[in-house]
Formats: C-alpha cells, structure tokens, sequence
C-alpha cells in the first residue's frame, strides 16, 4: 500500500490541491485499490504549495504531471 | 474554475505577497521583493527574459494594489496603505503583459488547391491576395481583415482565427489596436472577466483591494465580510462554512454574514414587483442581481432598461442590513465576481469594499490562518432555501417562483432563463422581437450562474451540488417566512433612480 498524503490547507488549495486529487480520482481502479490517501492540514512547507507525502517523502510545487510520474514510479 | 494554471498561480503568489507584507507592516518597504521571490532567476520563464518577466509582474502588482500603472511600486504600495484607490478600470489589459498575438485572422491552409477560379483573389477588395509558390497568399501590409476571401474559397481553404481575449467577449468589447495591443472598449465593456479568464499570457486582470481592506482591520474598524451564496465549498470542499466564519474573526474581522438574507428580501420584492406590472399585458421583467447581466443590458439592449426590475442586488441590500446596525462598520462583499467590484461603486458609503473568494483566501493565508485548521462552531444559515440557491443558475427564477406560488398562487409565470451574456442578449432581443413570449426572465453572465464566477475557487459543479445541501439544511425553508427579509424589505430596496414606476413614464 502506497500512502499519498495530501495537503487540504488553505494555501495548497489556492495552488491546486484539487487538481491534485482529481489525478488520483482518475487512476485506473488497480492502481487505485494500491493507493491510501490521508487529507493533511498543513505540512508547513506554504511556501511551495501545494505539498504532498509519499512514503514519507515530502514533494513541494507538485504538478498534476509530476504527480503523475512519482506516482507511476512508485506504483508497480 | 476548473485546473489551476500557471497564470493563477503567479496571480495568487503575488495577492498572498502583498497580503502578508500589509499584516506585517512592511509592504512599503519589501514590496520591490516580489520580483524576485515570484520570479526567480532559475525560471520557469514563460517570456523572453527576466527582465520582461519582472516588467509584467511590476504591472500584476500594480492593478492588486489599485493603483495607475505610471507610478513606481513604491509610490503604489504607499498609496495603497494610504487606502487610495486610483480611478482606474475594474478591468484592464496590463500594457507590458500584453503578447501581441500576431495572430493574422484569415490563414490560407494546405488545403488551397491553386484552383482556376481563383475566388479568393476576386473576392479580395485591397488585392491583397496572390498566388506565391503555387498557393493563394495573403499580404498582411494590404490585408483588412473583412473576410470575404474565406466566404468565397470552394474549399474553405482559408480558415479565420481569432485572439482568445476577442472570441471570449460576447460583447465584442476588446479588440486589437493597430499596434496589436488588445483594448477594452469600456462603452461595452460590463466587467463579467471572461477576458480575463481567456488570456493566454495573463495580460488581463482585475484591480483588488486587498490592502485597502487589510489597512482598515489594522486600523482597529469594524470590518464585516458580507459572503455570497457562492461561498460554500470555496476554501476546499470539506471545509465546513463554520471554519469559514471562525477564520474570517482570526484574520480579524468583526463578523462574517450571509448575503442570501439580501436574496431572501430581493426574491419577495421582485415577486410583488411581478405581480404589480403582470396587471399590464404583455409585462416582461428580468431579474438584476447579476451586474454583468444588468450592465449587457443598460449597454446593449437600452430599449429594455425598463424591462430590468427595479430592484437593488442581494450584495447591496445585505449590505444596507449591516449599515442600519453598525453605521460605522465597513462592509467588504466577497464573492465569484468581478462586475460586482464595478456594482459596489454605485453604492459609495453601503459597499465598502469588494473582493473575489481568490483575493480573500489570499489574505487568509497572508495572515498566516488555515482554514482547514479552524474550529467549526456550529453553523446555521440565516437566509433561506430560496436566498441559497441564488448561487446557482436558474435559482433566482425558482426563488421567485416559490415566493409567487404563495402570494399569488394564480399568476401564470412564464419564464426563460440563460447563461452567458451573448445568449442572454439573443433571447432579449427574440423577445423584445415577439418571437419569444415570456414575462419573466433570469440573466446570468456566467455558465452554471454565480458558482461558475471568474472569482470562484471550486468547480462550479462541485459548488452547485454543496449549494444544494447546504440550501436544503437551511432552518428557514421560504424567503417569505423568513423575519429577516422583512426586516430588510423595510429599509427600500429599490435602485437609485430607477423606480419601477419612474421608469414606465419616461
């Protein structure tokens, strides 16, 4: 299991959180089944919003396309 | 609003930069700091140099502070915490940020066959067109831009392509000048910002107050956000409308307060305003709470000003509520719009200030607050079902319609609504022709009404829906039984000079 945490704060919000969860709305169910997905209020990192954890690593000034790609390298 | 570009982002970076630089008292003196902290040496570049970079993003900060784009940034920032705000457009093309688009209109494609006939070059008053390397060719020096070559091509060879700020305006309101710089003809121009949500470069952007707004909380005033119905689900969709309020006391205003208790008043005048001109036959009104609508209107179709009724936005009569209880406060609207800002200045002395749902979270968030981190006190709206659903299209229509279905259950309403202000001002005018019956009829500037906002931070569909809930759970199910509309209906809410009854006898 893939843990993705995602920052719901208000600055990641400004800077596309949603646009965030809608990529991982839209993976492919088996894909998505190897996914858990955590809302965070803040990982204190604004500065580079929107943020997001994966396996413990914490990615600033994510993209839905870079996203897409830390999500396919760690997804096998 | 649907995926966050680049060009929201630059625009959010810079609003957030000037928020917390005013909280922290330091914005006359770091303002310049924006050029570097927004653009950076290291990119990303979206034009040819730094320096151009810097030169737009001078502009950007400028049009956030409301101030002339002649002066300095600092005479802009001191001006600002002064709370001056220029005589400036609401909306404006940012000189600097504008690309040019050396978009030619009429492109001649592969498709040209050199064909016999040669229509093209018959068709061509300027003789601007000749055949070069075996295919029809335009001379940009003669070309007029009439279009009477792609009308006369068999094939349709020649293709026509239009500037994104010029295809988004309804109203044919912005144009390039001859320099290829876009202009905004303000005789048309209604400020609804689908220009500025078209522009590829970012070049088109609206003034804030942000500042102005912030000096006034610093400077100790009771300061009241007067939140439209739209605000549900604007600071994420799991934020609860009590994190909402609770957040707006920790950045520091007085109270944050619901404009759907102004539509509550507005729905049950313009029904009795119904009632009154249905007594005419063939009546038509329209509804005015949208001001893009309003403004189409009064600049297009001035025929059927009269039409519109005469009665005061929820935003301005919301507004008045809060004046009769605290003359001194300071209003400050918050909502999807833009046109709103141009609205508020017809007003001066009830609406304070304007700002969109992008522009407040950003001062959120310059204060250093997290609404996601707030207390959620329990929150119960105080407008109705009816006054809620003023945030959706086709919700003004059903309002009055509920209120009409009980004061005056035999009035046949037969109503249009529409979305967009080209498709508005088509069916006006199929109406005003006789080719459309109606009497009674709902405008709105934006697709999926006020939730689809060019100020909006949600999915107008996303919106639409928790609208819905939140409509649903409000305690008051009628904008007739609510004591509050009432209470408001008492204080006049028709618009300056604008008498329904004034305007018949003109």
């Amino acid at each position: 299991m893939l843990t993705v945490e995602i920052c719901m704060g208000t600055s990641c919000h400004l800077m596309g959180t949603q646009d965030l969860m809608d990529i991982l709305d839209a993976l492919p169910a088996d894909q998505r089944r190897q996914i858990e997905i955590k809302g965070v209020t803040c990982f204190k990192n604004c500065g580079k919003s929107p943020n997001i954890r994966i396996n413990g690593e914490l990615l600033g000034n994510v993209t839905p396309e870079l996203l897409l790609e830390v999500l396919q390298n760690n997804l096998k | 609003m649907p995926e966050i570009n680049e060009i929201s982002k630059i625009r959010r970076k810079v609003l957030t930069e000037i928020a917390q630089m005013t909280f922290e008292g330091r914005l006359h003196t770091d303002v310049d700091n924006i050029l570097h902290t927004v653009v950076t040496e290291e990119g990303p570049r979206y034009r040819c140099c730094v320096h151009k970079e810097r030169a737009v993003l001078q502009d950007r900060v400028k049009s956030a502070l409301s101030q002339p784009m002649s002066s300095t940034m600092t005479e802009a920032a001191v001006a600002a915490l002064d709370g001056i705000i220029a005589d400036t457009p609401t909306i404006q093309v940012l000189p600097v940020a504008c690309d040019q688009c050396p978009l030619d209109r009429f492109i001649v494609t592969d498709a040209c066959r050199n064909c016999l006939a040669h229509s093209c070059i018959a068709s061509c008053p300027k003789k601007a067109i000749s055949v070069v390397a075996n295919r029809s060719f335009i001379d940009k020096t003669k070309c007029v831009e009439c279009g009477l070559c792609k009308r006369s091509c068999p094939y349709g060879a020649i293709i026509e392509i239009s500037r994104p700020c010029e295809r988004a305006c309804e109203l044919g309101a912005i144009a390039a000048d001859k320099a290829r710089k876009a202009v905004i003809d303000y005789d048309k121009c209604v400020h609804c910002g689908a220009c500025k949500m078209a522009c590829p470069f970012g070049a088109i952007s609206d003034r804030s107050m942000i500042v102005q707004v912030i000096q006034q909380i610093k400077a100790g005033r009771s300061v009241y956000a007067l939140l439209a119905p739209a605000f549900i689900g604007q600071f994420g969709v799991q934020v609860r409308p009590g994190q909402v309020l609770s957040s707006l006391r920790k950045v520091g205003f007085q109270d944050a307060l619901e404009v759907s208790v102004g539509a509550d008043a507005v729905a049950v005048e313009e029904a009795h305003e119904f009632i009154e001109r249905n007594q005419t036959p063939g009546a038509f009104m329209t509804t005015s709470c949208c001001p893009a609508f309003v403004g189409m209107v009064e600049k297009h179709l001035p025929t059927m000003k009269a039409n519109i009724s005469s009665l005061v936005s929820p935003m301005v009569a919301a507004a008045m509520d809060v004046k009769k209880n605290d003359p001194e406060g300071i209003v400050v609207f918050v909502g999807p719009c833009i046109a709103k800002k141009s609205e508020a200045e017809r007003y001066p002395g009830i609406v304070d200030y304007v700002l969109t749902f992008e522009e407040l979270a950003t001062m959120i968030v310059g204060a250093g607050v997290n609404v996601t981190e707030a207390d959620a006190g329990a929150f119960e709206s105080a407008g109705s079902k009816d006054g809620n659903i003023f945030a959706r299209a086709g919700g003004v229509l059903q309002a009055v319609e509920n209120v009409l279905s009980q004061l005056a259950p035999e009035i046949s309403v037969q109503a249009e609504r529409c979305e967009g202000l080209g498709n508005c001002k088509k069916i006006m005018q199929e109406i005003e022709a006789g080719k459309r019956t109606a009497n009674f009829f709902e405008g709105m500037a934006c697709t999926g009404g006020c939730v689809g906002g060019p100020g909006a931070l949600t999915d107008s569909r996303v919106t639409t829906r928790l609208v819905e809930n939140f409509a649903g759970s409000s305690p008051e199910k009628s904008a007739v039984t609510n004591p509050k509309s009432e209470e408001i209906i008492k204080l006049g809410l028709h618009r300056p000079h604008e008498s329904h009854n004034e305007s018949k006898q003109d």
